[in-house]
């Protein structure tokens, strides 16, 4: 009852995982880390549903998914903030116009 | 057992690498049909650990439109179709959500993530990319080969145990007994407001301090505009 639906959170979990390291676009790569919150939205979820131990749900993984909703709006807003601010200083949605900043 | 997991992983980080941006739209089709082939097949593998007839059908269906989604959300080299197609995601994510009881977080998640957040993911790819062309940065993958491996080994490492044989019996047996009703919103409300209202609180701080933030960013924008004009 409970792994299809972990298997569906780790899906997702590692293609906003590839999403993330190998796009260029700066709004993709957030756009991948929101997929990764969604794969985890689904554990919490589903270890709710089908607890481990006992046959009683616990709601407490709703819960904590209903706080993952509002980190996630929160990092959205700051996070499309930085990105037009960025795009203000250089037009170019490009990840690799800001690799300066890296370390050498 | 663990022959025919290896080869279908191995076989979807190779569609996945065919089917990033860059490889041309053939190879592409090519990676996308091997992904797609892949997704069936484990969701036919773990359609026997559902209970009934109707959540068989309804969770494949939820989650092959789901996976599809988020495949075309990291495979898609125009920017607006991933963010529609991670709709797509989120509209299936909430029907799994309502065949596991949870009606509340379904239609939270709704709300805030297809109503709020990608209408504002929407909203800036729509102010910085006005053009039809496809951007250079947009049609090219960085490392994808890199990228992949290192996706699919989190992947293989995530589900491999699971799937093993062993861990599927462990997992299987507790959830075999008498399920209470959680569908309803109102045990979901009364923990939210008694054990977790220190959470729901600072939850409130979190998302003033992000309004804050936001806004002294779109301040320090106007205050450059101004110096550069």
């Amino acid at each position: 009852m409970l792994l299809p639906y972990l298997c569906f959170g780790a899906a997702l979990f590692a293609l906003g995982l590839v999403g993330f390291v190998t796009r260029r676009n700066l709004i993709i790569i957030f756009l991948c880390t929101e997929m990764m919150f969604q794969g985890i939205v689904i554990n919490l979820v589903a270890f709710g549903r089908y607890p481990l131990a006992g046959n009683a749900p616990i709601l407490d993984g709703q819960v904590f998914a209903l706080f993952l909703l509002v980190v996630a709006a929160a990092e959205a807003a700051l996070a499309l903030a930085l990105v037009v601010l960025l795009f203000r200083h250089r037009p170019s949605l490009d990840a690799n116009v800001w690799a300066e900043l890296k370390e050498r | 057992m663990p022959v025919v997991y290896l080869i279908l992983i191995t076989f979807g980080a190779a569609g996945l690498f065919l089917a990033l941006p860059g490889r041309g739209q053939a190879f592409g089709r090519i990676g996308l049909l091997m992904l797609l082939g892949l997704v069936a097949a484990s969701i036919a593998m773990l359609l026997p650990q559902l209970g009934g007839l109707g959540d068989r059908v309804a969770f494949a269906l939820l989650a092959g439109i789901g996976l599809f989604g988020a495949i075309r959300v990291i495979t898609h080299p125009r920017p607006v179709y991933s963010a529609l197609f991670f709709i797509v995601l989120v509209v299936a994510m909430g029907g799994l959500l309502v065949l596991m009881n949870a009606g509340f977080v379904a239609s939270a998640l709704l709300i805030i993530y297809a109503g709020a957040i990608l209408v504002t993911y929407l909203f800036v790819i729509m102010l910085a990319q006005q053009g039809t062309e496809t951007a250079p940065y947009d049609a090219s993958a960085r490392e994808p080969l890199w990228g992949v491996l290192a996706g699919f080994l989190v992947l293989g490492t995530l589900t491999g145990h699971v799937l093993s044989g062993d861990a599927a019996n462990e997992l299987a047996a507790p959830a075999a007994g008498v399920l209470g009703t959680v569908g309803d919103v109102r045990p979901v409300g009364e923990l939210l407001l008694t054990e977790y209202v220190v959470g729901v609180q600072l939850a409130g701080v979190l998302l003033l301090a992000a309004m804050v933030g936001a806004v002294a960013i779109a301040k320090r924008q106007a205050a450059l505009q101004e110096e550069a004009g």
